[in-house]
């Protein structure tokens, strides 16, 4: 390495992204994934749903829990962000190589780098119109997914594929499960909490219907 | 007129495999200058394919105990058919145990003793002792009194040489890889260095050294079935003959393995007919026991191959794009004992040939597989006829195997000539100085130039280097292989009198600019045939059967009249090799019963001094 | 037996003559059985074009001259068997490696940078001593050293790898692997630091994505996934933790 680059760069700069991308991927996937869950508390009916929600600004922890994850996401767009494929020549390269090589897990880096920055632009604008029309509540969540089923469709197939192949490339990149065993049972994951999701999804889009 | 790009260092060897790279080591340890060229990278040399293992009389492993130098000279000697000098055989024997041990501090892992009770596949039951425990292990091999094999699980060659480059990195050794040393220069009584040509641009450089050392290895590729790699042309040995007054020696001396896998000749271990495999012919019929019937496929390598080429010749063989070939048959051995103990082997036939030994019948033929003769040079590796030029592994003919080499006795050679000799040299190229005139050594470069300038301007003639290529080998194969006989080989010496002529009149097809493919060839071609002509007319003279050089015509050992060596010079302009031959340095073990093979009293059919 | 014809399709490009662009072109020959790579080609060389420049050295997938791009995939040629592959053969050069001409790429240079920027050699400050007996060694270690040691540099992991072919710096699972095999081996003496000035960086343990063509494509089948995942949570130990 060249000395310039050597005296200026922090030895552990690296090591810290790297663990940072680990954290808040986990974080942000443990969130999605619970996330759906308390969602997915609609189809218990609607007073389970308003009185978790309750519950949940009743002891702050959405206070506290929002702004925290919006932390995480923030960070961790900026820790994986840094993959990013910047330059055009670089993009060029990566899909001609994905293409030719037909590597599965290529293909599904290439997709979590997709789905990552549509759910950037997606999550955001999800966030933002939750936190505009607080308090969480059934009607005016059901209201909103409604007239909107179609965006919520879109992020949850694309936050459901990023989350479990996100936290699949985690545990493959630390080697603590094999590859194949792995795949399989982040798929099945994956597959149940997108079935609530779905559910949750047909669901409210019933109830908002109805008024 | 255009002057070559010059480079001068101390000490310049030629070949990157053990036996160059630990030569180098030796000198640059030792603080001189020196410079690697290879064909390729280090790394790819073909000593990385030797998985068998190294010999090394360490005792350790409970079937080696007792084991010690005099043992495995004893074995050495016996094994080259009292070919080999043996003041060199001893001054091997003493020095393999401290190679070995220095190769394990600079890194290979060698597998070490395991202590505890094992029973051997024959039922014996041995045990490794608690207190040798972590020490290096060692296996069986052929023409062994002890196990004495040292190994690194199925890589020894690579492992060996992976640690030995990891050295010479380490040591920062300039290594100029894809760069092919193509003519020695020399002024009649010192070499100077070597002329190279790129094989990246094509481009000739001049190399410069006090000190050359040719480590370029064996030349098994000039037979069409041999289990060496590609690169394996002998061009080193080739371009020290050139020089008209250094000699090779032995060059008849040519070992064979009976199971190459057609068409690729890869090595099928004995193993398989070990385990209970037939050979069988064109017609399924399993035909050794017509020719032995007491130990059938299990007779000595030497007498299964030429039983094979025998059977062959009667048209029997079972013909192919590649030539006539036997089948390996070992279907009845089961799927179970195929799949776990011969597992190797059906790796082997699946990834090569795309077949199932368990349903599937394996061809195979006798394989070319290791050439004892080589560039001739004296205890210390120095060249005969030329100041400042050595040679060291199987390029050279130091002359540690004789007429046969023990199995594991090469690795172990590379690694101690390479100490001896790396010494040696830098003692010599400390004294030397390098003195020369510029249109000497340019002329030599330039000779090489006009050559390719001929071949590209298709000056020469209209051959098909390829062609003569295919000739040259099936030749080989046909007359000089693991039988041999005086009207054969005569065939032989005239076919490649001819090839000789033809080679001279290469015309290329491709424009043979840069580094084209077909311009190597055809720059090396005529050197091979030299090579080729050094073997069979030095087996045509000698009137004996010796190790691996047997006669049909002359069966016996002769020690009244050949206990020598032969020595082939080849004088500019002529069409044969000059024989002349000296004798053998015996100091120890006077000639005597090898113990195996047709001829020994003892013989019990299996000889095993052909080991891998 | 049949024989029937085969088509293959090559990239041509010599370097010395950028004026003339790179190219692909169609060759058939004959097919007979057990072809491999290897033969086909030099059957292509010496009876259509001997101007075709490969490499191959030992053609028994020891040595790691031989890989390519058959199909798509990196491979090594000389253990791949035309009969395995369905239609027209295409051969492409490695991607990352300088080319040479043709099939052929300077997989040497690239290797032999790998080993001095890893200093993989025995770092150690002890005196051989040629009359001592060797150190010993549990054989369990000795057969994990030479489990990472087996790899051939034939360079189809690099290859193979994105990571690898947008950052020139990347040393990849080749070199990765190279340092385990340091890291597991009792007689280097190097320290966690050293170790972490290596490979403690995105240009070692932290650059790879986790993209796994190398565990895919390694002809060696070295466990390439597990070997990577071990030198990212030693840099994690040794750079957190400083052991
Ligand atoms: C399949 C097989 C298995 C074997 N197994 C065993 C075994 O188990 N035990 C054992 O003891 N022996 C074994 N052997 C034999 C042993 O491997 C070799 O004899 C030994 O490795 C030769 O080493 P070397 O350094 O002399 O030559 P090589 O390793 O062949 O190296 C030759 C070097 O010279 C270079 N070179 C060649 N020509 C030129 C030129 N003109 N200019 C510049 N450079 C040049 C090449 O690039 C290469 O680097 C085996 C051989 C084969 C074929
Ligand atoms: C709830 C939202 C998100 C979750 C649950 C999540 C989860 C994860 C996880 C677990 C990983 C694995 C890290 C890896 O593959 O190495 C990951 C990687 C990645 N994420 Fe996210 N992420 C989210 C949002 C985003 C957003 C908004 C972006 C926007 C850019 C993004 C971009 C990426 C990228 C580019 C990677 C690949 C990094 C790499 O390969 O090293 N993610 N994500
Ligand atoms: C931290 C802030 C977040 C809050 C408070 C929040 C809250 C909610 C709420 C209340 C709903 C119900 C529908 C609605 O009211 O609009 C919902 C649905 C949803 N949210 Fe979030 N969300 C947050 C972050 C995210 C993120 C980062 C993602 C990114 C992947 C996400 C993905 C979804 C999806 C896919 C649904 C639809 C569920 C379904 O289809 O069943 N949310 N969220
Ligand atoms: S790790 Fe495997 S793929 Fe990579 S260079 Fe080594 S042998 Fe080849
Ligand atoms: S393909 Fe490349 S990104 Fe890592 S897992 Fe293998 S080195
Ligand atoms: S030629 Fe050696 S690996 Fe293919």
């Amino acid at each position: 390495m060249q000395a310039q680059k050597l005296l200026t760069r922090n030895p552990r700069a690296e090591l810290y992204y790297d663990l940072v991308e680990l954290l808040t991927g986990v974080t942000l996937v443990g969130f999605l994934w619970t996330h759906m869950i308390f969602v997915a508390t609609i189809l218990l009916g609607k007073q389970t749903f308003n009185t978790l929600s309750q519950f949940l600004d009743d002891y702050y922890l959405s206070y506290v829990g929002i702004p925290f994850i919006i932390l995480v996401f923030v960070t961790h767009i900026l820790a994986a962000g840094r993959r990013l494929p910047t330059r055009y020549q670089e993009q060029k390269i990566i899909w001609r190589h994905a293409r030719m090589l037909k590597g599965t897990d290529t293909w599904i880096w290439v997709f979590q780098v997709i789905t990552g920055a549509a759910i950037f632009a997606l999550g955001s604008i999800h966030m933002w119109m939750v936190i505009t029309g607080w308090p969480i509540r059934a009607m005016t969540s059901a209201d909103r997914m409604h007239s909107f089923w179609w965006f919520y469709l879109v992020l949850l197939l694309l936050g459901e594929y990023h989350a479990g192949f996100g936290i699949y490339r985690q545990f493959v990149k630390w080697g603590w499960f094999p590859r194949k065993p792995l795949g399989y049972v982040t798929k099945m994951i994956t597959a149940v909490i997108l079935a609530l999701g779905l559910a949750a999804l047909w669901v409210m889009y019933e109830l908002g219907g109805a008024v | 007129m255009m002057n070559y790009t010059v480079i001068v260092t101390d000490v310049l060897v030629a070949g990157a495999g053990l036996a160059g790279e630990r030569a180098a080591i030796e000198a640059a340890s030792r603080g001189l200058d020196v410079i690697i060229l290879s064909l390729v990278p280090p790394r790819r040399s073909h000593s990385t394919a030797a998985q068998g293992g190294c010999q090394a009389s360490l005792g350790n492993c409970a079937m080696g105990e007792g084991d010690n130098t005099d043992i495995h000279f004893a074995d050495t000697v016996k094994g080259s058919d009292w070919g080999c000098d043996q003041d060199v055989a001893r001054l091997f024997v003493e020095t393999v145990p401290k190679a070995i041990r220095q190769m394990a501090h600079w890194g290979v892992p060698w597998s070490r003793v395991v202590a505890g009770r094992k029973v051997l596949p024959d039922g014996r039951e041995i045990e490794d002792k608690k207190e040798k425990e972590g020490l290096i292990t060692a296996r069986d091999f052929g023409g062994t009194a002890k196990w004495r094999t040292c190994y690194t699980a199925d890589g020894t060659g690579h492992s060996m040489q992976y640690t030995v480059d990891s050295v010479v990195i380490k040591l920062g050794i300039t290594v100029h890889d894809r760069t092919e040393a193509i003519s020695i220069i020399h002024d009649g009584e010192t070499c100077l260095g070597v002329v190279a040509r790129c094989l990246r641009t094509g481009e000739l450089r001049i190399y410069l050294a006090r000190a050359t050392v040719i480590a370029t290895g064996g030349y098994g590729r000039l037979y069409g079935a041999s289990t060496n790699a590609i690169i394996n042309e002998g061009t080193g040995m080739s371009i020290a003959l050139d020089t008209g007054i250094v000699p090779l020696g032995n060059m008849e001396a040519v070992q064979f393995h009976p199971t190459g896998m057609v068409p690729v000749w890869i090595l099928i271990t004995e193993g398989a007919r070990g385990d209970g495999g037939y050979l069988l012919d064109k017609n399924l019929h399993r035909f050794m026991p017509d020719y032995e019937p007491v130990k059938k496929e299990l007779a000595s390598r030497d007498v299964v191959s030429r039983r094979m080429i025998q059977h062959i010749r009667k048209g029997y063989g079972v013909d192919s794009p590649y030539g006539p070939h036997l089948w390996l048959d070992i279907r009845h051995l089961g799927a179970k004992h195929i799949n776990t103990n011969l597992r190797e082997i059906k790796n082997i036939c699946m990834n090569f040939n795309g077949i199932d030994p368990v349903k599937d019948l394996i061809p195979v033929r006798p394989t070319q597989h290791y050439s004892m003769g080589g560039v001739r040079t004296n205890i210390d590796g120095a060249a005969y006829g030329l100041k400042g030029l050595f040679a060291v592994g199987e390029a050279a003919c130091w002359d540690l195997h004789g007429f046969n080499r023990l199995g594991g006795n090469s690795l172990a050679e590379t690694i101690v000539s390479g100490w001896v000799v790396g010494r040696k040299v830098a003692e010599y190229a400390r004294d030397a100085v390098l003195n020369y005139s510029h249109s000497l050594v340019q002329g030599f470069a330039r000779k090489q130039q006009e050559r390719i300038n001929d071949l590209i301007a298709g000056r020469l003639g209209k051959e098909n280097v390829y062609q003569i290529r295919r000739e040259m080998e099936q030749t080989l194969m046909d007359y000089v292989g693991i039988f041999r006989n005086g009207p054969d080989l005569q065939k032989a010496v005239a076919k490649f009198q001819e090839l000789h002529e033809r080679a001279q009149k290469i015309g290329l097809r491709s424009d043979g600019k840069w580094a084209s493919p077909e311009l190597t060839t055809s720059l090396r071609m005529p050197g091979m045939v030299r090579l080729a002509l050094c073997i069979s007319y030095g087996a045509l003279t000698r009137t004996e059967s010796r190790g691996s050089h047997a006669r049909e015509d002359y069966p016996k050992r002769d020690d009244v009249n050949w206990l020598k060596r032969t020595l082939a010079y080849w004088k500019e302009g002529a069409d044969l090799p000059e024989l002349r031959y000296e004798p053998v340095k015996i100091t120890e073990l006077p000639p005597g019963d090898r113990g195996y093979g047709e001829s020994s009293a003892a013989s019990t059919g299996g000889n095993k001094a052909n080991g891998q | 037996m049949s024989t029937k014809q085969r088509k293959f399709s090559i990239f041509r490009y010599n370097p010395n003559t950028p004026e003339k662009k790179p190219f692909m072109q169609d060759y058939v020959i004959e097919e007979v059985p057990g072809m491999t790579i290897f033969t086909a080609l030099n059957k292509i060389r010496e009876d259509l074009d001997p101007s075709l420049m490969f490499d191959f050295v030992c053609r028994a997938a020891i040595c790691g001259s031989c890989a390519m791009i058959i199909n798509g995939r990196p491979r090594l040629a000389c253990k791949t068997l035309t009969g395995d592959l369905k239609g027209t053969i295409t051969l492409m050069p490695l991607p990352v490696f300088k080319l040479i001409g043709d099939l052929s790429v300077d997989t040497g240079t690239w290797f032999r940078q790998l080993q001095l920027r890893t200093e993989a050699w025995i770092h150690t400050d002890k005196k051989f001593d040629p009359d001592a007996v060797e150190e010993r060694m549990d054989n369990r270690v000795a057969l994990e050293i030479y489990e990472a040691e087996r790899c051939i540099e034939c360079g189809c992991c690099i290859a193979g790898c994105v990571t690898a072919n947008i950052r020139e710096d990347f040393l990849g699972a080749a070199g990765i692997n190279r340092v385990a095999r340091f890291m597991v081996d009792p007689r280097d003496e190097r320290t966690p630091q050293q170790y972490f000035d290596v490979i403690g960086s995105d240009e070692g343990a932290f650059g790879c994505m986790a993209l796994m063509a190398c565990d895919d494509n390694c002809p060696m089948q070295l466990p390439l996934q597990s070997q990577l995942a071990f030198v990212r949570r030693k840099m994690l130990a040794f750079g957190l933790l400083g052991k």
